[in-house]
């Protein structure tokens, strides 16, 4: 391969003079470098900028709250800031390499709006980065929601671009990609499956968690695998400077977390769970076969954290989380466990690695008890091996190198299935297990023309080997089973390769205002059987095979940003088209389940989809929030379905609409509320109707050819708190919240029913799930 | 597939915590007339019908006009039998009541002299459907059930054949057929069993809250069972889909329902094997003893 080749060279040339960590071209330059941190807890700051005065130049602390600043020696004012948080100033005779840790405080004067920290706040203008959302912990939290479960995944639906796949669902769609278009990392490891309780509520236990951002089209080229998006999750490290916790006891579930030092500023714990009680409620039911049923899920989130010196650090997070409904004759279980091991390392004070070791797995089972004629388990599961190396290369403050590679091992299990006990009628029926090797290696850059240009560019190349032992079944243009074919142990016996050039620039019209343009590529190569928009636990995952083509994205978009009020308020204003080759649809009255020639029920085809973007956001003051607008459309065309007419994709809603506020009337009460608005989902309805062996049986429209109705709802909340005094320990708030204020009846599903009296008549029947639904949390933290 | 049905239960159960249902007023389109077949050839010895209807509107709600003066035609392979329109019942035609098919033949149905999409000239409709063989039912069972609905499940002891197999069963009660909706057979293939005993599996159900469906000490039930095409199966799977209500979470998208009929005709001519089996329903299994 030449381009890995020139990719080589391309960084030994730039990354070389690094190691010797003294002079460039431009003449002798010493680095300021080190973390930033919250000052209370010791938790790092991710995107915290740091602005060095006299040069207007300035830099973001990365994930891991590290930043490097490279300078001509002299004497800088460095301003460092992040939303939230008190501006820190200091002087810096930079004469030699300085390793400088910095800790902020939390800005308690935020209500009366006298900081303004403009550069932090600018950061996001001049950043050649966009179609990106970050939304603090902290305004999450205040977001009203269903039973008062605060849910990251819900709060981030109310983003631009991003929908619900469903009423309540935690699937979300991203500018009209499928819900396995996303990929989901809570500390770098793949969650394949973020919903609880049929997705009314996702694996994100807010109180383990320290910062969320998502990425709709300019995913950086460290990151691949996923068409549509990247939602990064970081899980809090756990508090360096003395132990604390926080909590909740809700309407449905109760949290706990404690987190602390092992070490005092060196090693550090959290443990955070999370468990619904709803089988408790179950035990008030009239109906004594439900108050024999078990209805519950949990959460687990571990965090291990230790740092060795200034130059080694080691990270250790854990996931587990379960569903599991049972009742007398049958019982269902699924849930997700992540691991990572993460190892921060400086080479020196301009080059920052991070080297991890990861683990993922979804399952599920489901069964009846044993002893009767028809008890049967079924399982399935997936599991993957990651090794990962990141390194941070800042030359100067001007131009930023990443590279590094990942290496993931697959394992699929789709489905086995077996009767139990000796009395049972069922054979044990295995679905043969894929295996497969995905890797990227990327390389990307960030660099400073003069004042007002930015530029971000990267490569990454993507393989993906279909590995031995497996089973391919060949089929026929009719797409049916004709033979197969057998592949022996560590046979690699398929590949696929792909470029994925992603690039961005930014243009800096002024101190406030900016646009951006970027192109990215993207490449997936394992992809879900779900035909289904809600989506259910029942997740099969297969990987690209002889059979199955890579789905493959190239979308660009172009954006306005700006800052008005004194960098107060936020606007960007941002357009997309995106293009989607062999985009997976299915075919009609698809059995995607325990079968074995599931490929065979695949149909692919292309999407498009372009939209319009608006966000206003306030970030900080008594009243704040956003408010954002999306129109955009978004088609499919596949052959074999619809006759081969493009069709409205299942995802498709032209209109939506998300306001969001927060209005702090003391320091003890705040109010909150938030209104969607969004056009209906598509949805085929009969248009003509015939009699078969006693029922009515419809004759469809084309596909998707209809609307559901208008999709709105208004959520309000409010809280009060406890006093607020410096000295003050332990703190509480007491939470009410209301979802679906006015009681919009939302159709989740319409049906077709015939009349029980009279069975010639028929009718149309909607589905709502959420009444008025009122919730009361309280939170505590010391 | 019964597996998955479990599933929905369960599901169902939990999200019923919350669902409601309401009538909604709706406009729907027009599509164009189809012919719609609905007829099968069995092992039994009876007068077999085929029943020949249009599509209408969707909210149309009428009985499905009839199609009348049609030429029905079925080919056995040896000889060709015509059947003959109803007095009675317009647009049903009947074999005569000494016919029965026999396992391994292959039924053609040819209708003619009909002109559904009135353009004047006359239309011809076919379709082929293969007899399977379907293997005898030692006995079965009849025991009372009380969670979540009541009722009773009827066990079933037989083998599975070999071959791969597609079933319907049936329910009699006193020489009424009960499952005589769409809704109410139950459909199996037996790729999770092939071959093997069935252990006196629950097959059909008689629920207590439909009043044809009381069963009374001294009722003979009847259990039936048919040996189906992998396309006819295949066909009740789609259309019991189609007409069971549809949840986000479990449904694909609609979509037409399969049919064997040439010509963009609509339903299904099935041909298929029959055996029976019956208990009668005794103090010790009604209200499960207790009555």
């Amino acid at each position: 391969m030449r381009i890995p080749l020139v990719l080589t060279l391309y960084l030994l040339l730039s990354i070389f003079p690094l190691f010797a960590d003294t002079e460039d071209e431009t003449g002798p330059r010493y680095t300021i470098s080190g973390y930033i941190k919250d000052a209370s807890t010791g938790e790092e700051l991710i995107g915290a900028a740091i602005m060095v005065q006299e040069l207007n130049r300035g830099t973001v602390t990365n994930v891991y709250g590290f930043y490097s600043l490279s300078l001509p020696p002299g004497f800088y004012h460095l301003r460092i800031s992040y939303v939230g948080y008190e501006m820190y100033e200091m002087a810096v005779n930079l004469n030699e390499n300085l390793t400088q840790n910095i800790e902020l405080k939390e800005d308690i004067q935020e209500l009366e709006e006298v900081t303004i920290h403009a550069e932090g706040k600018q950061a996001h203008i001049r950043k050649a980065e966009m179609s990106v959302n970050k939304l603090p912990i902290k305004s999450i939290r205040r977001i009203p929601t269903l039973m008062g479960e605060v849910d990251v995944i819900k709060a981030i639906q109310l983003l631009p671009g991003v929908q619900a796949s469903s009423e309540g669902a935690s699937g979300f769609s991203v500018r009209g990609g499928n819900p396995d278009q996303n990929l989901i990392l809570l500390d770098e490891a793949t969650v394949y499956n973020a919903s609880h309780l049929m997705g009314f509520f996702s694996v994100f236990n807010n109180d383990a968690i320290k910062d969320v951002k998502l990425y709709k089209g300019d995913i950086p080229a460290d990151y691949g695998g996923r068409l549509s998006s990247l939602l990064d999750v970081r899980m809090k490290e756990g508090n360096l400077k003395k132990f604390s916790g926080s909590g909740g006891i809700g309407t449905v579930s109760s949290r706990l977390t404690l987190e602390g030092p092992i070490i005092k500023d060196k090693t550090s714990f959290l443990v955070a769970g999370r468990r619904t009680y709803a089988d408790i409620f179950l035990l008030f039911a009239k109906d004594p076969d439900i108050r024999d049923n078990t209805l519950y899920f949990y959460d687990l989130n571990l965090k291990l954290n230790h740092i060795f010196n200034d130059k080694n650090r080691l990270f250790l997070s854990g996931y587990l989380g379960r569903d599991v409904y049972a009742n007398p004759f049958a019982k269902m279980a699924f849930g997700n466990q992540t691991y990572s091991l993460r190892w921060n390392h400086l080479f020196s004070t301009r080059i920052f690695s991070n080297f991890s070791v990861i683990h993922s797995r979804y399952d599920y089972e489901l069964g009846t008890p044993e002893g009767d004629a028809n008890a049967f388990r079924w399982r399935s599961k997936m599991k993957d091996y990651s090794v990962k190396a990141d390194l941070n290369f800042f030359i100067t403050p001007e131009h930023t190198l990443k590279f590094g590679l990942i290496s993931t091992f697959h394992d699929f299990e789709p489905g086995n299935a077996m009767g139990l006990g000796e009395q049972s009628l069922f054979t044990e029926f295995i679905l043969p297990s894929n295996y497969a090797v995905e890797n990227g290696v990327y390389v990307s850059a960030e660099q400073s023309f003069g004042e007002r240009w930015n530029l971000r560019y990267g490569l990454r190349l993507s393989m993906f080997h279909n590995v031995g032992p497996g089973t391919i079944y060949n089929y026929d243009d009719d797409y049916i089973a004709i033979d197969s074919t057998v592949y022996g142990k560590a046979d690699f016996y398929n590949t696929f390769v792909g470029l994925e050039p992603r690039a961005a620039v930014s243009f800096m019209i002024n101190d406030v205002s900016s646009i951006k343009s970027s192109y990215s590529r993207t490449r997936q190569y394992v992809h879900l059987a779900q035909n289904s928009t809600a989506g259910t636990p029942l997740d099969v995952w297969f990987p690209s095979t002889p059979n199955v083509n890579p789905q493959i994205s190239d979308q660009v978009a172009l954006g306005y940003f700006r800052n008005l009020f004194n960098n107060r308020l936020e606007v960007s204003v941002e357009t997309y088209y995106k293009k989607m080759s062999n985009a997976i649809d299915f075919k009609d009255h698809a059995n995607l389940l325990l079968n074995r020639y599931m490929e065979g029920e695949l149909r692919m085809g292309e999407a498009t989809s372009y939209g319009l973007e608006i966000l206003l956001r306030k970030n900080d003051g008594k009243l704040n929030g956003w408010i954002s607008y999306t129109y955009s459309k978004t088609t499919r065309e596949v052959a074999e379905i619809n006759n081969g007419n493009p069709y409205a994709a299942p995802y498709d809603r032209p209109h939506d609409i998300a306001i969001v506020g927060n209005y702090e009337i003391s320091r003890r009460i705040w109010v909150s509320a938030n209104w969607v608005y969004s056009t209906g989902l598509p949805v085929t309805f009969p248009t003509g109707r015939f009699e078969y062996m006693g029922n009515i049986a419809p004759v469809y429209s084309n596909r998707n050819a209809y609307r559901m109705p208008d999709y709105h709802r208004l959520d309000l909340s409010v809280s009060f708190g406890s006093k607020p005094k410096p000295d003050r320990k332990w703190h509480w708030d007491l939470n009410f919240s209301v979802y679906n204020a006015y009681g919009r009846k939302n159709a989740w599903a319409i049906n077709f029913v015939q009349d029980e009296n009279d069975p010639n008549i028929t009718y149309a029947e909607m589905t709502y799930l959420f009444p008025i639904i009122p919730a009361l949390t309280w939170n505590f933290r010391f | 597939m019964k597996i998955l049905k479990t599933v929905v239960i369960i599901t169902a159960l939990s999200a019923s915590l919350w669902n409601c249902t309401e009538r909604i007023e709706l406009e729907l389109d027009s599509t164009y007339v189809r012919m719609v077949v609905e007829g099968s050839v069995t092992t039994d010895t009876m007068a077999h019908w085929v029943r020949l209807s249009v599509t209408s509107d969707y909210f149309y709600n009428q009985s499905a006009p009839a199609v009348t003066g049609a030429e029905v035609l079925i080919d056995d392979g040896d000889k060709i039998h015509v059947l003959m329109e109803s007095d009675t019942l317009p647009g049903w035609y009947l074999t005569s009541p000494d016919y029965h098919g026999v396992p391994g033949r292959t039924y053609t149905l040819n209708i003619r002299n009909v002109d559904i999409n009135q353009d004047g000239a006359m239309e011809e409709y076919n379709a082929t459907s293969r007899m399977n063989p379907v293997n005898p039912i030692d006995s079965i069972q009849l025991e009372y059930f009380n969670t979540f609905f009541t009722g009773y499940q009827v066990r079933v002891w037989a083998w599975d054949s070999p071959d791969p197999d597609w079933y319907v069963f049936k329910v009699w009660k006193n020489a009424v057929l009960i499952t005589d909706t769409l809704y109410e057979l139950i459909v199996q293939d037996d790729q999770f069993f092939n071959g093997n005993y069935t252990y006196g599996i629950p097959s059909q159900f008689l629920s207590d809250d439909k009043p044809e469906e009381v069963v009374n000490v001294g009722d003979t039930i009847t259990f039936e069972i048919n040996g189906i095409t992998e396309d006819y199966y295949n066909y009740i799977i789609e259309a019991q889909s189609q007409v069971f209500p549809q949840t986000p979470l479990f449904s694909g998208p609609p979509a037409n329902i399969r049919s064997n009929i040439d010509n963009d005709a609509i339903g299904f001519f099935a041909a298929y094997s029959v055996n029976y089996s019956s208990t009668i329903a005794t103090e010790d299994i009604v209200g499960g003893g207790k009555q």
